[in-house]
C-alpha cells in the first residue's frame, strides 16, 4: 500500500528526505543516475534553451561553462571541508511555467543542486511553490518576480528594467536638443514594467512623450505599420523599450527603410552587427542601449568585479561566434557573487549562502559595489543595485560611455517611477 | 474463460499498473506524468470534436477558458477548488455554445480558420483586461487542490503522486464518459454527420445541432482539463494557450491517428515520452525541436494512419489459409 504520509512534510524535513531519496533512487536505478559527488557542487540552470526566448537563456549557459572551467582550473569553490568543482546541470524550461516546475523538481530532488539560476518572468510562478517547499536559493534576471513572498529569490545581476533610466539620463545630458519621444513595446510581462520605467525616465529628463506607448502583440511579425505609426509625429527619439531581439531587428530595419534619421534608444541591441548589416553603419551611429561588449576597455577599470571581462569575451566569441548577447555574462556574474558568498559562509547550503550574500546589505555586482535594495518596488530587498553602463554604438561598435548610478537616479526621481509602475499595474502588490 | 472475466482481469491489471506507475518513476517523471494525464483528456476531448468532421484551432483556448474560469472562481468568489473545476468545465461548454452560432455557419477549412480567430479573440481579451484576467502575466497564486486525509493516507496535492491519483481518477472517468458517448447512438450520429452529412440530413438529423453538441461536450471536458492543470501549476497566462500549444495537440492527434478512441491517446503518450523523457535523458535537450519535427515528418511518411495502425495490425485476426 502506498504511504502518502511521507509526502506531507515541512521544508527542513523535505530537504533531508529528498537527499535520502536521491540516494535511494540512484541505488535503485529507477531515478536519474545523477548524484552530487562529494567533491562537486552542482548548480542548476533553469532557463529557456529552445524557442523564441532562448536568446536570453542559451548564451548565459555558454558563458557559465566558461566560468566553470576557469573556476575549476583554480581549484573550484574553496570550502572548509575541501575544494569543490562546479558543475552546471541545465534544464530547458521552454519559457513555460509547467515545464519550469518539472525542471526545478528534477534539479533539486534528482540532481541535488545547491543553487538554481533562472531567467524568470512567466516561468517563476510555476517554480515558486517548489521554492517555498524546498527553501532552495533561486536567482532571476527579472526582478519583477520579486515580492515579499519570495524570500529565497534574488535578482543579483540586473535590475530590469530600472537600469534603463541611465540611458535616458545620459541622453538628456549629452544630447539636450532631443525633446520628444515615442515608444513601442510588446505587451507582455517584460515589456510593460520597462514601459513604465522609460516613461518615468523621460519625464524626469524633461522629454515629452508625443503619444501613449504603442503596445503590440508579441505574435507580431510585420512591423511596418507599427513603425509607420510610431514615427508619424516626427519624434526626436524612438524608444524600443525592452523588445526581444526578434523585434528590435525588424523594427530597426523598418525605421531605416522608412527614412527615420533620429535617435534610437533601446534596452538591448543583441547581435547589433546583424542590424548594422541590414541597415547601415551610419544609421546605427549613436544608438543607445544598456548591454556592453565585454572587450570594452572601460571594463578593466578599478571597481569592476567581473573577472577578466576582455578575455571572457574573447573566449566566448571563439567558441560561439556571433552569439554574444545581453545575458552572455550575466549568469556568470551571478556565479561570481554566489561563489564569494559560499566561500564566505563556508557552505553551499542555500540558507547559509543567502545570508552571506546579503550580509551588511552590500554586494559586489559586476559593475561595482552595490546595495541590496528593492523594498519600494518589489516589497523585498533582494535586488542588487548599483552602477550600470550606458552603451552607444560608435563606428559600428558598442562603446561604454559612462557608468551611471541607479540609486542616485532613484533618490531623485523614485516617486516618478512608482507613479508609472502603479499606472501600469507593475508594483509588487498589484501583481497577480 | 468467459470474455467478461478476461476483460475484468485485464482492466484490473491496467488499473494496478497505473496505480503503481508513479512509484517506478523519478520525481521529474512523476511531474511529467501528471501533465501527460491531463493532456490525455485534452486530446480525447479534441477527438470527440473531430468525430463530426470539424477540426478546430481554438481547442487549446477552450482549455484555457476552463483554467481561467476555475482560477477566478476560487480567487475572486472563494468557491472550493473541486466545485470551481466543474464550474470551469461548464464555463468552457457555455462559451463553446456561444461560439457555435457563428462558427457552425462555416465548414471545413473555413471552420478551421474561424475557430482560430475566435480563439485568438478570447486570448487577446485575457491579455487586454488586467482585471480580472491579469493581462499578459496572467493569474498566479491559484489555489491548489486542498489536502486531505483518508485513514492513514495523507493527500498532499503539491506532490505529483497525489495529484496524479486525483487527476488520473478524474481523467479516467472522463475518458470512460467520452468512450460511452462515442459508442452511443449520439456518437454514431456524430460519425454519420462526418461521413454522410447529406444522407444524415435527409434522414432528419439536424446536422448543425449535432456538430454543436459535439463542440459543446468536447469543450466541457477540455475546460475540465484546463482547470486540472491550473490548480496544479498555480499559474496561467495567455501564452500557455497559444497556437503553438495547439500545434502540439494537433501533432499528438495526427501522429496517434483519429480512427480509434485510443489513437490520439497513443500519440500524446508516445510524443510526450519522446520529447520530455527520452530526448532529455539522451542529452539532446537543445535539439529536441529538431528531432521532434523529424519524428513527426517520418511518422507521417511511414505511418500515415498513425500509431493506432500498428495496434490494428497486431490485433487484426489472421486469415487462416484453407
Amino acid at each position: 500500500m502506498v504511504d502518502f504520509r511521507r509526502f506531507s512534510i515541512g521544508r527542513r524535513r523535505f530537504l533531508k528526505t529528498t537527499s535520502s531519496l536521491i540516494g535511494a533512487s540512484a541505488l535503485s536505478g529507477l531515478g536519474s543516475a545523477a548524484r552530487a559527488a562529494d567533491d562537486v557542487v552542482r548548480i542548476g540552470f533553469l532557463a529557456p534553451l529552445t524557442g523564441p526566448v532562448a536568446a536570453w537563456g542559451k548564451p548565459g549557459l555558454d558563458g557559465c561553462q566558461i566560468w566553470a572551467e576557469w573556476v575549476n582550473e583554480e581549484g573550484g569553490i574553496k570550502l572548509p571541508d575541501g575544494n569543490r568543482k562546479v558543475e552546471f546541470v541545465s534544464y530547458d524550461n521552454e519559457y513555460d511555467p509547467a515545464v519550469a516546475r518539472t525542471g526545478a523538481t528534477k534539479l533539486i530532488r534528482e540532481d541535488g543542486v545547491s543553487f538554481i539560476m533562472m531567467l524568470g518572468g512567466d516561468t517563476w510562478p510555476g517554480v515558486q511553490p517548489v521554492a517555498d517547499r524546498t527553501g532552495m536559493l533561486f536567482s532571476t534576471l527579472l526582478p519583477s518576480d520579486l515580492s515579499p513572498d519570495t524570500p529565497t529569490l534574488v535578482a543579483p545581476a540586473e535590475v530590469h528594467p530600472v537600469y534603463n533610466v541611465t540611458g535616458v539620463a545620459w541622453l538628456a545630458e549629452n544630447k539636450p536638443d532631443l525633446k520628444t519621444a515615442v515608444m513601442c513595446a510588446q505587451d507582455d510581462a517584460l515589456g510593460l514594467p520597462s514601459v513604465a520605467t522609460y516613461l518615468a525616465a523621460f519625464e524626469a529628463a524633461g522629454i515629452e512623450m508625443l503619444e501613449e506607448p504603442l503596445l503590440f502583440d508579441p505574435a507580431t511579425t510585420d512591423f511596418a505599420p507599427v513603425v509607420t505609426r510610431l514615427i508619424a509625429g516626427n519624434p526626436d527619439i524612438v524608444c524600443l523599450d525592452t523588445c526581444y531581439s526578434d523585434y528590435v531587428h525588424p523594427i530597426c530595419e523598418q525605421l531605416f527603410q522608412q527614412g527615420y534619421k533620429g535617435q534610437i534608444i533601446s534596452c538591448t541591441a543583441d547581435f547589433y552587427d546583424q542590424i548594422i548589416a541590414k541597415t547601415s553603419k551610419e544609421f546605427m551611429e549613436g544608438f543607445v542601449f544598456q548591454f556592453p561588449d565585454f572587450d570594452d576597455p572601460a571594463l578593466n577599470a578599478e571597481g569592476i568585479n567581473f573577472r577578466d571581462p576582455n578575455r571572457f569575451f574573447e573566449v566566448y566569441n571563439e567558441r560561439h561566434p556571433g552569439e554574444w548577447g545581453a545575458v552572455s555574462w550575466e549568469y556568470a556574474s551571478i556565479m561570481d557573487l554566489w561563489k564569494a558568498a559560499a566561500e564566505k559562509a563556508g557552505s553551499v547550503e542555500p540558507e547559509a549562502v543567502l545570508a552571506a550574500m546579503q550580509d551588511g546589505g552590500k554586494g559586489l555586482h559586476a559593475f561595482g559595489e552595490a546595495d541590496w535594495w528593492g523594498e519600494d518596488l518589489f516589497g523585498i530587498n533582494n535586488a542588487l543595485v548599483g552602477n550600470w553602463p550606458v552603451v552607444v554604438i560608435e563606428d559600428g561598435k558598442a562603446v561604454i560611455k559612462e557608468m551611471r548610478s541607479i540609486p542616485d537616479w532613484y533618490a531623485a526621481h523614485g516617486d516618478l517611477l512608482k507613479k508609472h509602475m502603479e499606472a501600469y499595474g507593475q508594483m509588487w502588490n498589484q501583481r497577480g | 474463460m468467459p470474455r467478461t472475466v478476461l476483460l475484468v482481469i485485464l482492466w484490473a491489471a491496467v488499473a494496478a499498473v497505473l496505480v503503481a506507475l508513479p512509484h517506478a518513476l523519478s520525481f521529474s517523471q512523476q511531474e511529467i506524468l501528471v501533465f501527460m494525464t491531463i493532456n490525455l483528456l485534452v486530446v480525447a476531448s479534441y477527438r470527440l470534436l473531430t468525430l463530426t468532421g470539424e477540426w478546430s484551432l481554438g481547442h487549446v483556448v477552450i482549455v484555457g477558458v476552463g483554467a481561467y474560469a476555475s482560477a477566478l472562481y476560487t480567487k475572486e468568489l472563494g468557491i472550493p477548488v473541486p466545485v470551481s473545476m466543474l464550474l470551469g468545465a461548464c464555463t468552457s461548454a457555455l462559451i463553446a455554445m456561444g461560439l457555435s452560432y457563428p462558427l457552425f455557419r462555416m465548414k471545413g477549412f473555413y471552420f478551421l480558420i474561424g475557430s482560430f480567430a475566435a480563439g485568438e479573440i478570447i486570448r487577446l481579451l485575457w491579455k487586454r483586461f488586467r482585471e480580472p484576467f491579469g493581462g499578459p502575466k496572467g493569474i498566479k497564486g491559484i489555489d491548489p487542490m486542498p489536502d486531505f486525509s483518508i485513514g492513514i493516507w495523507d493527500f498532499d496535492f503539491f506532490e505529483p503522486v497525489s495529484y496524479y491519483y486525483f487527476a488520473g481518477a478524474v481523467v479516467a472517468l472522463c475518458l470512460w464518459l467520452l468512450w460511452r458517448i462515442e459508442r452511443s447512438p449520439v456518437g454514431l450520429t456524430f460519425h454519420a454527420v462526418h461521413w454522410q452529412d447529406k444522407l444524415a440530413q435527409s434522414a432528419g438529423v439536424n446536422v448543425r445541432a449535432y456538430r454543436t453538441l459535439a463542440f459543446v461536450v468536447a469543450s466541457g471536458f477540455a475546460g475540465l482539463a484546463g482547470a486540472l492543470g491550473a490548480h496544479y501549476i498555480g499559474t496561467i497566462n495567455p501564452n500557455g494557450f497559444d497556437v503553438e500549444t495547439m500545434v502540439f495537440v494537433l501533432t499528438w492527434t495526427i501522429v496517434g491517428g483519429t480512427a480509434t478512441f485510443y489513437g490520439p491517446l497513443m500519440g500524446c503518450i508516445a510524443l510526450t515520452v519522446l520529447n520530455e523523457i527520452v530526448l532529455r535523458e539522451m542529452g539532446f535537450e537543445q535539439m529536441r525541436p529538431l528531432i521532434y519535427g523529424a519524428v513527426l515528418i517520418l511518422s507521417i511518411l511511414f505511418l500515415p494512419k498513425g500509431l493506432e495502425s500498428l495496434v490494428q495490425k497486431l490485433v487484426k485476426p489472421r486469415r487462416v489459409e484453407p
